[in-house]
């Protein structure tokens, strides 16, 4: 692991680590938006206090991600849709050909490599992953029989004080077979540190996987999200990220939708209160023709709160027919709150339909006017939005625990919540 | 059935890409040296402050890092670029006392025709120098300014207004090129308009990099005073040849209270330049800048104007088009700064990737605390005429305001066969049909232009889409 440590005379010691939820193709830097960097205590113990609920049937052996790898990888080869690598070519004259900039040259290196294990990534970046994979131990390995349907998990990650409590968890859906899987990250009890999850999903030839992640953790904690996905042919995701709570959230997930017609739907539901920091960053990169992918964020910021999100749609040579669409609402509630948002299309292939669209934007005059008029003061409508998406976030928890999340989460945040609720 | 697709084709370029002897011209030596800054100081008898300021920009220059977020810059050896070149003639304000070439050059390139068709003004710069400028008597009546900025720089009564302004908006700790500039400019344009006063017609920069290896530094200093308006354009071209060739120029505007500043531009640098330039405006209380811009040549552009919205109610658009063709990489888009209430901005772009090219827009907008009201909107379209070519689309957005409305919108795709097909059943060749196309994508940006400049920016698309039959 490649986390620094640091330490000032009066401070406590702590490490960092670096280059988390890095963008594919950063931009300017004094935007501060092309990667992040997250300190933790350095004297943060592992001890992940994980609940798996999940059939033993469907608990697979350490190493099936891999091995699914590897398969997709000789398939993909054997017909010629994935490139064995190549030695680089005649240089031409350095004028005759357009200078590359960093990423698209690192980006055309791991194109001509032929190996899915060197794309495979993870939104939040290497040094993330693998600290979370260290502090988290033995991966909980759900794999899925071929045709399998209906198939469910639950994985519960606690806060622990004074540690990182993480859990590590491989998805391999195979062909033709369908998984549910839900991430609860909480802080049923009082304390400080970090709370996280590594999660790698293989999706199988027409598989689905669906993947509801919700964050309820208290201010104290940093929650930490990471996910990286690989889909072969027809497979489907469908992913729910609902964050809510702790102090300093970072999500990331990236998606290689490898397989003809393989589908992504990213649906981020998000709220920033008093002085917390939020920091997402996707990638869904298009391999695949007649890939398609949908990312879908809709959040509100009240308080200090502060959000950084960054959302990339890769459609790389080869994948004709492809489409991503990228939708972004942001409702800024209150004077304080900051928002950062990166839509990103990167297009190496002109076959294909992207489009992105973000709405950063505030309770219209005319609409408090309105609301006044029915007896709503403008600080009573702006919370009507906090409330709304506690509440929404309540009703579609996967499960009673984590609707006790939201509901804990929501009375400390608001008046009456659990009874709304209710 | 996958559709064939022909070669993209050598482009005629020989409008522009022709080249003069360098005799008689003056070279320094290739490279960056303080002696070299202090020698190009010394040939315009500057104040010292300025050479001071060149000095402390060199440092500056290098002790920055070259950014790294964009096209690569490896092929650009500052070691093998010549900083000055003065061309063997004095400024002139008639054409026919130019050396033959250098008339020549400019007259191919329709300056002098253009001058007495349809502008107020014309400066034309050749490699390191000015080498003509002019304004109508009636310009001057109405008490505006246009000479070059070295010229002005010697006026006491516009010494201290340059001193006061320059490299405010651009200092050279903003970025490595920046610095570059400040250490090596040369030649450009100062423009003053009085308060109140409108100038019907533009006024126009053209700047021609003749000579081989060199690099070209021109600073523009426009300052319109409240009530104002001016509409100005800039246009540059150089022939092509198998060194790097580096423009680094810097662009200053200062927006008055409810004035109008409209700056257009035709970039058309022959595919061996590394453009490295950067424009900027600061735009006070009512007033409104506007730019249009489009970018067909070089090999690297880094290009970004930057409005800085600083009184309330102020408003900027940009319309821009970029189009990337065989070996360019084109990163090319525009920077808003929301800084007081109620100003808005408008950002319509327009791209083009073609036969391998890459073109890349990213853009920024921030809204500061001071923001209240204020509104922005960037909508961003991208045509891929071929599979082996790039785009790609790097928009940021920085809110720090609660009551503003953002807005961002973009879309990638490549011409329909359907809309071809049409075409070609009412008898237009498959040539012509994903000309008219792309004509019809560029119009936005086109209709902004004066008449004559968008029949140049149409036939540049002409141009570059010979051989591209998709």
């Amino acid at each position: 692991m490649a986390a620094t440590p640091a330490a000032s005379a009066n401070a406590a010691p702590t490490i960092t680590l670096h280059h988390v939820n890095a963008m594919p193709a950063p931009t300017w830097h004094r935007l501060r938006v092309n990667e992040t960097g997250v300190e933790f205590p350095a004297d943060l113990r592992a001890e992940p206090d994980v609940q798996v609920e999940a059939p033993q049937e469907l608990l697979g052996e350490p190493g099936a991600f891999e091995t699914a790898l590897k398969r997709l990888e000789a398939h993909l080869k054997s017909t010629g849709e994935l490139a064995a690598a190549s030695p680089a070519g005649a240089v031409a004259d350095p004028l005759d050909q357009p200078a590359l900039s960093a990423f698209q040259a690192a980006s055309a290196t791991v194109e001509a490599s032929g190996s899915l294990e060197r794309a495979f990534e993870t939104g939040m970046g290497s040094e993330a992953f693998a600290y979370l994979r260290e502090a988290a131990g033995e991966p909980v390995v759900i794999a899925t029989a071929p045709g399998q349907q209906g198939a469910r998990a639950a994985v519960r990650v606690r806060g622990v004080d004074g540690a990182a409590s993480a859990a590590a968890v491989d998805v391999v859906a195979a062909e033709g077979s369908d998984v549910s899987v839900s991430i609860a990250l909480d802080s049923p009890e009082p304390g400080a540190g970090a709370v996280g999850c590594s999660l790698r999903v293989f999706a199988g030839r027409d598989a689905r996987v669906s993947i509801t992640s919700t964050q309820t953790l208290d201010p104290a904690w940093i929650a930490l999200d990471d996910t990286g996905m690989m889909l072969d042919e027809r497979a489907r995701a469908d992913v729910r990220h609902t964050v809510l709570g702790a102090g300093q959230s970072y999500t990331g997930l990236a998606g290689d939708l490898r397989g003809e017609e393989a589908k992504v739907a990213v649906d981020t539901r998000y709220l920033g209160s008093g002085a917390r920091e939020l920091d997402f960053n996707y990638e869904l990169r298009h391999h695949g023709a007649k890939t398609e992918s949908a990312m879908n964020a809709n959040g509100v910021l009240a308080g200090a709160s502060s959000k950084t999100l960054r959302g990339t749609i890769d459609f790389v040579r080869g994948c004709k027919g492809a489409s991503g669409q990228e939708v972004e609402t942001v409702l800024i509630a209150d004077e304080r709150a900051a928002n950062r948002t990166v839509p990103v299309i990167l297009c190496g292939e002109d076959d294909v339909a992207g489009n992105h669209g973000a709405t950063i934007g505030h309770v219209r005059p005319e609409q408090l006017l309105y609301l006044a008029s029915r007896g709503l003061s403008p600080e009573a409508a702006e919370q009507l939005f906090l409330r709304a998406t506690l509440e929404e976030a309540a009703l579609s928890a996967p499960d009673d625990a984590t609707r006790a999340g939201v509901a804990r989460l929501g009375r400390a945040l608001l008046e009456d919540f659990e009874e709304e609720i209710a | 059935m996958e559709k064939k697709r022909t070669q993209v084709d050598d482009i005629d370029r020989s409008l522009y890409d022709f080249a003069d002897d360098e005799a008689g011209a003056e070279r320094l030596d290739a490279g960056l040296t303080p002696g070299i800054v202090r020698e190009i100081s010394a040939k315009k008898d500057e104040p010292d402050w300025m050479l001071d300021f060149r000095l402390q920009a060199l440092d500056t220059y290098l002790h920055m890092a070259a950014p790294d977020w964009g096209p690569a810059l490896d092929g650009l050896d500052m070691d093998h670029i010549v900083t000055y070149v003065k061309p063997n003639t004095e400024q002139q304000s008639d054409w026919e006392s130019l050396p033959d070439d250098v008339k020549n050059t400019f007259d191919r390139l329709g300056i002098p025709q253009a001058e007495r068709a349809y502008l107020a003004g014309v400066g034309a710069q050749y490699d390191s120098e000015l080498v003509y400028h002019n304004m109508q008597d009636t310009a001057a009546k109405q008490g505006i300014v246009y000479s070059g900025i070295e010229e002005a720089l010697h006026d006491p009564q516009w010494e201290p207004l340059i001193r006061s302004k320059f490299m405010t908006l651009i200092p050279p700790t903003d970025h490595k090129f920046a610095a570059l500039h400040g250490a090596v400019w040369s030649g450009g344009s100062f423009v003053y308009v009085p308060a109140g006063v409108k100038l019907d017609f533009p006024l126009q920069s053209y700047f021609r990099l003749n000579a081989k290896g060199a690099g070209q530094f021109e600073h523009t200093l426009i300052i319109v005073e409240d009530d104002a308006d001016l509409h100005f354009i800039e246009g540059c071209s150089a022939p092509k040849y198998n060194v790097a060739n580096l423009h680094a120029g810097a662009v200053e505007l200062f927006v008055g209270k409810n004035a109008r500043l409209r700056y257009s531009t035709i970039e058309n640098w022959s595919k061996n330049m590394y453009n490295l330039n950067t424009k900027r405006a600061r735009v006070d209380e009512g007033g409104a800048v506007e730019w249009v811009s489009g970018s067909f040549g070089s090999h690297v552009g880094y290009l970004y104007p930057m409005s800085i919205l600083a009184g309330r109610k102020s408003t900027c658009t940009f319309t821009g088009i970029t189009f990337a063709g065989a070996g360019q990489n084109l990163d090319t888009g525009c920077k808003v700064v929301l800084a007081a209430p109620d100003t808005s901005a408008a950002v319509e772009t327009k791209s083009i990737s073609k036969g391998g090219g890459i073109s890349t827009f990213r853009s920024s907008v921030v809204a500061t605390e001071a923001a209240h009201g204020s509104a922005a909107s960037v909508s961003c379209q991208s045509l891929m005429l071929d599979n082996a070519s790039r785009s790609d689309t790097i928009p940021a957005m920085d809110i720090r305001c609660k009551n503003v409305d953002i807005g961002h919108e973009a879309t990638i795709g490549r011409i329909s066969d359907d809309t071809v097909f049409y075409l070609m059943s009412r008898g237009v060749s498959e040539e012509e049909a994903r000309t008219m196309v792309v004509n019809g994508f560029a119009e936005p940006v086109s209709k902004e232009l004066p008449l004559e400049y968008a029949v140049e920016m149409n036939n540049l698309i002409k141009l570059e889409m010979e051989g591209a039959i998709g």
